[in-house]
């Protein structure tokens, strides 16, 4: 079953002034299927960064339309958007985005309290939570009493806790040391598992390699795909290494 | 020559690159250069010492100077210190990029050399045009003929140079202090160091609970004025220190306690605010109770100014109810009628009318008047409970009144103005009974504002005699009378009846020669008396709005930078909330219940500061003869109306800062 649809996506950014036109996506179009593991890799500057701000419904795309549950995210009204946000993404950024003048409990409870659930329910849903990422001793500790992990496993949470459809992955693995680095893909394959779909955009070979479907983005279009097929990590990250090496050397596409 | 210009160029780049945090420091500057140049030109200026009542007036000016003066000190140090702290990063990369401390203590020296010239042109060019304006203003108010011409005062033009000098030399300082104390990383982090979540401090909660209402207490319970004048120092500083306390623990350990209720903490409404709140009052307890304390200032010298002033002439009234005073101790024999006469002879050569007036002989003693009773030990007790008992003759009050009854011995007719007496009165050995109680005490001067309460006794001739006479100080002849015709006539009618009769001693030696003696005599006019008044209520009227202008530029400066480096905290945290899904209007209504807490918390504590200051500050205003307590509560109504208006003037306009940050 398809959970989101993207189709001719488009995006151009004007200078302030309007008289150069850069383009950062030229023709994006992708499904993902409900419970499917995807990573987007690329160069900087390939455009996997508004791909996935526009998949957020944080930036509009300058042509094309992004259909989720076959629904098409661009005619939410502005007003509904922070709603639909709160509802049906998780995210998890880089840099964790946990604010400061919450607790590491109530940056989880966030999005529920935006949603106006009660304090018993979101209790109720914490738990269990918390105890699958190793978490529950540190929730009344603040994020900058806790290591980079720690952050991250907390904003896995605060991403899972509203049950959303999908979950969108900024570079989870960017701000982090390479064991932490390595149980934060442990927990998102394990996440995975129990039927959560995950949008990852990455530069890790690594991380990527967890994925159940690789795309690979260049110059603002889909370059290239790789499924993992019944291949393990390790060949995985093989064959993406050896496709990214090809990108470099300037071969073209044969997807 | 290019290696020579380099640290100016630079310098003078940062400081147009940062005017955002720039402009308002050197405007801030500026201002208080102006002020202080104002202020010691108005201290120095011989027009200004030339007044009636200098004396009294010079001093309040200077006290004025060395407030706006150490003010200034304070103030730019602040100011500085935010500056220095929005621009670590700045500095921090210089320092990455491979400038030396030394180079970058250049550009600081040059950026200071350069605000320094700015404050200290700009500065005297604004103080001097100002200076004028600000002479004319205090002649006004001081009821005083304004100088004419235009001068610049090189002495007050020297200590202002002196003073930004120095101060300017001391920020200097300390930021290179601060830069030679820290390594470029910290410097490079700036202002994101990691926030720990402020501690409850239970005791320091608990001692700002005590001494706020111990503060309030003292200002409650305080009834005699002498006594207000002592312990008004002491309750200011117990809610001074309770304010910083309040802002700082206080504050934090309601706000986790609030927190601590999920079911209450965990809605929209107040998630986001409470936490908000919680981490903002570590970074701006002091700043916030900063601006509580100028405003409580600013209310409390501006509306007490202006109720004084406006009040001078109903006290003038009380002190001088007539345009003449005649004031004779001890006449004996003829005396008064031939002071009488040589008045009127006097004023009649300068073909002058007097009107009625008071014409009494009458004696004076202090005591104390509790529950109905008066003693006369004590006589000046510093409480509530003194008075004051005008006693007077049968045969005077039946010269006064042409009443043909009159009080037969061992009885007192009273006149009790806002006394009351049962019904015995027993002073120095003899007592009596209150038989008659009358109406409209004898207007006299011998009102001191100072006293609780005001008897007038009226007792028998041999009474009256025998108090005197076991009495130290004798008693006095109060004449006084008004004079018809113009301010011109009445001066004259005055230096009349000076030169006739008064400053004179007529002692026992002379008395052989004339049929009467007294022991000293004394004319005082009105409007002398008002002259010296209105200097010296002017000069506080002019010191209140003055420094109420000064306090009031600081509070709106410390709103405006807290306002800006907020908004730069907060425009990563806003980012984050609407990723996790706040929509842009409820991102804009948490900022403005979050902006208008902090915002107005501080006025209205201030508020709540005056209306437990209020009784204290009408005792303290007795002291100055200022007796109309009404008057007070509508200054200091309005004054807090007009302060608030400018307040949420200046909120508007920085609210506006703040969201465009924030955005």
């Amino acid at each position: 079953m398809t959970l989101l649809e993207v189709k001719n996506l488009k995006k151009t950014y004007a200078t302030r002034f309007g008289s150069v036109k850069v383009p950062a996506l030229t023709n994006v179009s992708f499904t993902v299927e409900k419970g499917e593991y995807i990573a987007i890799m690329g160069e900087s500057g390939s455009g996997k960064t508004t791909l996935l701000n526009i998949i957020a419904t944080l930036d509009k795309p300058t042509g094309g339309e992004v259909l989720l549950d076959g629904s098409n995210t661009l005619r939410i009204p502005d007003k509904a958007l922070a709603a639909f946000r709160r509802d049906n993404l998780g995210f998890v950024f880089q840099d964790f985005n946990l604010l400061d003048t919450f607790s590491l409990r109530d940056n989880i409870y966030l999005p529920l309290v935006l949603a106006g659930k009660n304090h018993t329910e979101m209790n109720k849903r914490l738990i269990p939570i918390a105890d699958r990422l190793g978490i529950t001793d540190i929730l009344d500790k603040f994020p900058y009493e806790v290591s980079g992990g720690q952050s991250q496993r907390c904003a896995v949470a605060r991403a899972l806790i509203t049950n959303p459809r999908i979950i969108l992955a900024d570079e989870p693995t960017g701000a982090l040391d390479s064991h932490s680095a390595e149980a934060l893909l442990a927990l998102f394959r394990d996440i995975n598992a129990s039927g959560q779909t995950v949008f990852m955009v990455t530069h890790s070979v690594k991380a990527a390699s967890n994925a159940g479907r690789v795309l690979f983005l260049r110059d603002g279009e889909v370059f290239h795909q790789l499924y993992r097929g019944e291949r393990s990590n390790e060949a995985l990250f093989g064959v993406i290494s050896d496709t990214l090496t090809a990108m470099a050397a300037g071969g073209e596409a044969n997807a | 020559m290019r290696k020579f210009m380099f640290y100016p160029l630079l310098a003078a780049r940062n400081i147009r690159r940062n005017r955002q945090f720039y402009l308002p420091f050197i405007l801030t500057c500026v201002a208080t250069a102006a002020m202080f140049y104002i202020m010691c030109f108005l201290t120095l200026n011989d027009g200004v010492r030339g007044m009636r009542g200098a004396a009294s007036l010079t001093t309040i000016l200077g006290l004025g100077c060395i407030v706006v003066g150490l003010f200034s000190v304070i103030f730019l140090f602040y100011t500085n210190s935010f500056l220095m702290k929005r621009r670590q990063k700045e500095i921090g990369l210089y320092n990455i990029l491979g400038m030396g401390k030394g180079h970058i203590a250049g550009i600081l020296f040059f950026e200071s050399f350069f605000a320094a010239l700015i404050t200290l042109a700009a500065g005297l060019v604004l103080g001097n045009l100002l200076s004028k304006l600000m002479l004319l203003l205090l002649c006004r108010l001081i009821a005083f003929s304004v100088p004419f011409g235009f001068e610049v005062s090189l002495w007050a033009v020297t200590l202002t140079v002196l003073l930004f000098c120095g101060i300017f030399l001391l920020i200097l300082l300390s930021n290179l202090v601060r830069i030679r104390l820290a390594n470029p990383i910290t410097l490079l982090r700036g202002g994101n160091v990691g926030e720990k979540e402020p501690k409850t401090k239970w005791l320091l909660a608990l001692l700002g609970l005590i001494s706020l209402g111990g503060g309030y207490y003292i200002a409650i319970v305080t009834e005699s004025p002498l006594q207000a004048i002592f312990l008004f120092f002491v309750a200011v500083l117990l809610v001074i220190l309770g304010t910083y306390l309040l802002f700082t623990a206080t504050s934090i350990a309601v706000l986790k306690g609030l927190r601590n209720r999920p079911d209450y903490y965990y809605t929209t409404k107040r998630f986001i605010p409470i936490s908000g709140m919680l981490y903002r009052m570590k970074q701006n307890a002091v700043g916030l109770a900063n601006i509580c304390i100028l405003s409580t200032m600013v209310l409390v010298m501006v509306s007490g100014t202006v109720c004084l002033y406006l009040g001078t002439e109903s006290s003038v009234n009380d002190a001088h109810p007539y345009d003449i005073t005649v004031f004779v101790s001890n006449p004996t024999g003829t005396a008064r009628e031939e002071l009488r006469s040589a008045v009127r002879e006097a004023l009649a050569g300068g073909g002058l009318e007097m009107s009625a007036g008071t014409d009494l002989l009458y004696l004076t003693f202090y005591g104390r008047l509790e529950n109905g009773v008066f003693t006369d030990a004590n006589p000046y007790g510093t409480n509530a409970h003194n008075a004051d008992v005008v006693l007077i003759s049968a045969s005077e009050y039946a010269g006064m009144t042409g009443s043909t009854e009159i009080p037969a011995d061992g009885e007192a007719y009273i006149y009790a103005d806002n006394a009351r007496l049962g019904d015995t009165l027993s002073a120095y050995g003899e007592s009596f009974t209150v038989v008659r109680r009358l109406e409209g005490y004898p207007k006299t001067s011998q009102r001191d504002a100072l006293i609780s309460h005001h008897l007038c006794a009226v007792v028998s001739d041999e009474r009256f005699v025998r108090i005197t006479r076991q009495f130290e100080s004798p008693p006095v002849w109060y004449y006084a009378f008004d004079l018809a015709g113009t301010d011109a006539q009445k001066t004259a009618g005055y230096n009349a009846v000076v030169s006739a009769v008064g400053s004179t001693a007529r002692s026992n030696g002379e008395a052989e020669a004339a049929s009467g003696h007294y022991d000293y005599c004394n004319v005082t006019s009105r409007s002398d008396w008002a002259a010296s008044i209105y200097s010296l209520n002017g000069g506080f009227l002019f010191l209140g709005l003055f420094l109420g202008i000064v306090f009031l530029t600081a509070t709106v400066l410390i709103i405006y930078y807290k306002q800006l480096s907020e908004g730069y905290d907060d425009k990563a945290r806003f980012a984050v909330m609407q990723k996790v899904g706040l929509s842009r209007p409820e991102i804009r209504k948490a900022i403005r219940s979050q902006v208008l807490v902090v915002f107005f918390l501080p006025l209205g504590m201030a508020v709540i500061h005056i209306a437990f200051a209020f009784k204290m500050i009408t005792k303290l205003l007795l002291v100055l003869s200022l007796t109309n307590v009404s008057l007070f509560a509508v200054c200091s109504l309005s004054t807090a109306v007009v302060f608030a208006l400018i307040y949420g003037l200046v909120y508007a306009l920085t609210a506006r800062v703040y969201y465009r940050t924030v955005r």
